[in-house]
């Protein structure tokens, strides 16, 4: 099946996200569909999807005008769209999820589970997926949930499949799970369209590329005939930078010393120190512990065995409002789901952390509000309108800033960063790295968690690795390269 | 993720209504002023409801001023009936926001009502008469017996809820049941009579109209708009209410915050019983304050506040419980029979929450 889409226009008001776009994809290819978050990517594919509809334009399928007007319609058609939030139900098990919706069954009207589990045992085989039908979803693994769910579209007949950035969350092995699997879609005459941010795995996994550029198509074709740095300039309009930024080498005091911190079952025996003024880098894959211990210093994780130092002192520390008084900043990962309070505006999010100092007589100061937050904005130079505007209306980049303004404003000795630059566009994420580093020549010790080898690489002057909840090496200078870096991160 | 937010930006430009409700122009641009604001279209339907309620009231006066003594008279009640779920209405709006829920607030009403009506007691055999403190003393420390009562009632659901991590359901399903129960049973032997000066914290009357009650209610209502909206307190209950676990990563001390909301719904429920039982000098162990866990929610819900948590105010509330009382005032005056109101009042809530589900959409 080959599905085309012309001329597809799509504006949400004023906004025009998608000016004039042609894009196809058929049987047997993988396409790589690029571009930095607000390109019109996801928008492209929900108009696919059934979710949205163009404003002019149209969709082909084998050359036969179609419309969608709902998911079900498009799903209908032979196309199905895997989202970043799988869409599996966790307490039922794998064939029951196959079918959801779509029960088959008895004369009686009971579910025939017997059919179903049948149906799913002849669909797995058939693409080599090694999963226990009977098995409960909630047991399963990231890349093996991803698996199952590629499985249901194809149970629902989909010769098309779009994949919402899936490896996002996957550690590499996963990652490669899913890769295989993939390669036998394609074998089998499926096509998909594979939404992602991640070069390396375009050039390694798809056949074409199309790459948007504010709602425009910049460039496409087949990706044997490219490279990583010629798209990222196609992404971004100019060319990017990956050599390390220049590091500065006064150090100061020890700000935090770890002696032996144990947490089972996520992280044991780590022992590090931190000084001011570093910027101390930890990487490793998925399910490493990282988070764990820098959440462990934030007071997020409870008890803990072993001792934290903070400037030389030993302290037990129990919540993060004791972390928060010692000096410990913690932007944590997953910006949705743990820093942006969704319902309050871009200022009361960016000022949540320090309000109670703001006060008088118990009210809060609006004016001395408005001012910090207002010199934060200016610092980091925080693209926004008014400070009462909702925090959804900020791009992520922005949005991330915020919460680094939020933390900024409480003066911090040690600065923890869990995956600073998760889901913001390349230009946004050179400011970042800019800001860590101007922070660290300021005196402020810094913690940069990432799963992102170059960006370690290009901030840090000294890392660990971790794996599986030990340390497994602490690199800096000439052995610090992505390929050492990925054997360390893999237990190799 | 980023045609969401382009959505939203573009509606709040030009003001405009959400793609994808139907519907009327009319009820089109009350969900639109509801979502950037629900305090306002809360405040548009009070008004309109005040409006055919006069109507149903009638001209049939001599003279203006018989008319509008009337139409006051009958404000003054409706606002004097409500003052005491009022003031409830207002700690369950805390509660809802930040996420929970209180059923217990009827019951320990009659909890605390009881308590303080066993230490004011007029007969010669009230614990704090044979200790020889009799009047306003009495009246004084059996007021603040209730309040720190209500506190400690509310500081156990909170505890419950925030530190055992009870659902609030569940946590004030038990201690409406536990504080009904057990003041039904002690209270079965106890003869208590009011004093007839203690009645005067509500009865006492100004301008001719019992109307203390409600300047009870305006106070504390003014007293927590400030609350909700000026203090790191209030700020940090709709921070939790909205995404708990960022308001735990910016260092705020949830289960404190948390454990104070049940507390202050405590305290105010403590405050509604002093002014109940001021007002009818007794209290029907039985029944008393039942029903009230559902007004309140009611208010809460019609003066738009989300009961997911994180959205909602507090003037809103004070307006939802104005419109709930103008519908039954209302379906009073055209003589809808007594058993049907209530579903009028099912009714209006649904209709609110209908107008706030538009707003998962944006």
């Amino acid at each position: 099946m080959k599905v085309s889409m012309k001329g597809i226009v799509k504006s949400f008001g004023a906004n025009n996200v998608l000016r004039q776009v042609d894009f196809s994809v058929e049987g047997g290819e993988i396409c790589a569909l690029l571009g930095e978050n607000g390109a019109g990517k996801s928008t492209l594919m929900n108009i696919l999807g059934g979710v949205l509809q163009p404003d002019e334009g149209t969709i082909e399928l084998d050359g036969k005008k179609v419309s969608f007007h709902s998911p079900a319609q498009s799903l209908h058609a032979g196309i199905a769209f895997i989202h970043q939030e799988l869409n599996l139900i966790n307490d039922l098990r794998v064939y029951e999820n196959m079918f959801i919706g779509r029960e088959i069954r008895t004369p009686v009207g009971l579910i025939n589970d017997q059919e179903e589990r049948r149906q799913t045992e002849d669909l797995f085989r058939r693409l080599d997926i090694r999963i226990d039908p009977l098995s409960k979803v909630s047991l399963l693994d990231a890349s093996y949930k991803q698996i199952v769910e590629i499985a249901r579209a194809l149970m629902m007949k989909a010769s098309i499949i779009i994949m919402d950035e899936p490896t996002t969350s996957l550690t590499d092995p996963e990652i490669e799970r899913v890769f295989d699997m993939l390669r036998t879609l394609k074998k089998q005459q499926v096509g998909v369209v594979f939404i992602s941010h991640k070069l390396r795995e375009v050039m390694e996994i798809c056949d074409t590329y199309a790459v948007l550029r504010d709602g425009v198509l910049v460039s496409g074709g087949l990706v044997r005939d490219t490279s990583i740095p010629l798209i990222s300039r196609d992404m971004v309009g100019h060319d990017v930078r990956t050599e390390p930024l220049e590091q500065n080498a006064g150090l100061g005091e020890e700000v935090l010393r770890l002696e032996d911190l144990t947490l089972e079952p996520y992280y044991r025996h780590i022992s590090l120190q931190v000084r001011a003024g570093e910027v101390l880098g930890v990487t490793g894959l998925l399910g490493d512990g990282r988070s764990e211990v820098f959440r462990t210093v934030f007071g997020d994780m409870g008890k803990y065995q072993g001792q934290i130092l903070i400037q030389g002192a030993p302290v037990r520390i129990r919540s993060t409002r004791q972390a928060l008084k010692m000096g410990v900043a913690y932007m944590p990962r997953n910006r949705k789901e743990n820093a942006i309070i969704k319902d309050m505006d871009i200022l009361d999010n960016g000022t949540i952390v320090t309000l109670p100092r703001l006060t008088r007589m118990g009210l809060i100061r609006r004016r001395q509000q408005l001012k910090q937050f207002e010199a934060q904005r200016d610092h980091l130079q925080i693209k926004m309108g008014s400070p009462r505007d909702p925090i959804g209306s900020l791009s992520g980049g922005n949005q991330q800033k915020v919460v680094l303004a939020k933390w900024l404003m409480t003066h911090p000795r040690l600065l923890i960063l869990d995956n600073p630059t998760q889901g913001v566009d390349v230009g946004a994420k050179e400011e970042i790295y800019d800001i860590i580093l101007q922070l660290a020549r300021s005196g402020v010790a810094v913690v940069v968690l990432s799963n992102e080898a170059q960006e370690i690489i290009r901030v840090c002057s000294r890392a660990l690795v971790m794996y599986h909840g030990d340390v497994r090496a602490e690199i800096a200078g000439e052995t610090m390269t992505e390929a050492n870096i990925m054997r360390l991160a893999t237990g190799g | 993720m980023s045609n969401k937010t382009m959505q939203n930006s573009s509606s709040g430009a030009h003001g405009g209504m959400p793609k994808s409700s139907g519907g009327s122009g009319f009820f089109r641009w009350l969900a639109a002023r509801w979502q950037e604001n629900p305090v306002y279209s809360t405040g548009a339907v009070l008004i309109v409801m005040v409006i055919i309620q006069t109507f149903a009231l009638g001209f049939d006066y001599p003279s203006f001023a018989d008319w509008f003594s009337g139409w006051s008279r009958n404000w003054i009640n409706i606002l004097r009936n409500n003052a005491s779920v009022g003031i409830v209405a207002l700690g369950m709006a805390f509660v809802i926001i930040s996420g929970g829920i209180d059923l217990a607030v009827g019951s320990t009403l009659v909890a605390v009502g009881a308590v303080m009506m066993v230490l004011i007691n007029g007969n010669v055999n009230g614990p704090l008469t044979a200790l020889g403190i009799t009047g306003v003393p009495a009246f004084i420390l059996g007021i603040l017996a209730a309040l720190l009562m209500g506190c400690l009632i509310g500081y156990l659901n909170g505890f419950l809820i925030a530190r055992s991590k009870v659902p609030a359901f569940i946590a004030t399903l038990g201690t409406m049941k536990i504080c009904r129960s057990v003041t039904q049973q002690f209270m079965q032997t106890v003869g208590v009579k009011v004093p007839r000066e203690f009645t005067a914290i509500a009865n006492t009357k100004i301008g001719g109209e019992i109307i203390l009650p409600v300047f009870y209610w305006l106070i504390i209502a003014a007293i927590l708009v400030v609350v909700a909206r000026k203090t790191p307190f209030g700020r940090h209950v709709y921070a939790i209410g909205s995404n708990e676990r960022a308001a735990r990563l910016s260092g705020i001390n949830v289960e404190r915050v948390k454990a104070l909301v049940y507390v202050l719904s405590g305290l105010l429920v403590a405050v509604a019983a002093v002014i109940n039982v001021a007002r009818i000098g007794s209290m029907d162990y039985a029944n008393a304050g039942s029903g009230y866990e559902m007004d309140a929610i009611a208010a809460v819900v019609v003066g738009g506040t989300s009961m997911s948590g994180g959205k909602g105010s507090i003037v809103g509330t004070v307006l939802g419980m104005l419109i709930i009382a103008v519908m039954n005032n209302l379906l009073n005056l055209i003589g809808v029979p007594p058993f049907l109101r209530e579903a009028f009042k099912g009714l209006i809530v649904i209709v609110a929450v209908l107008l706030q589900k538009k707003d998962k959409l944006a």
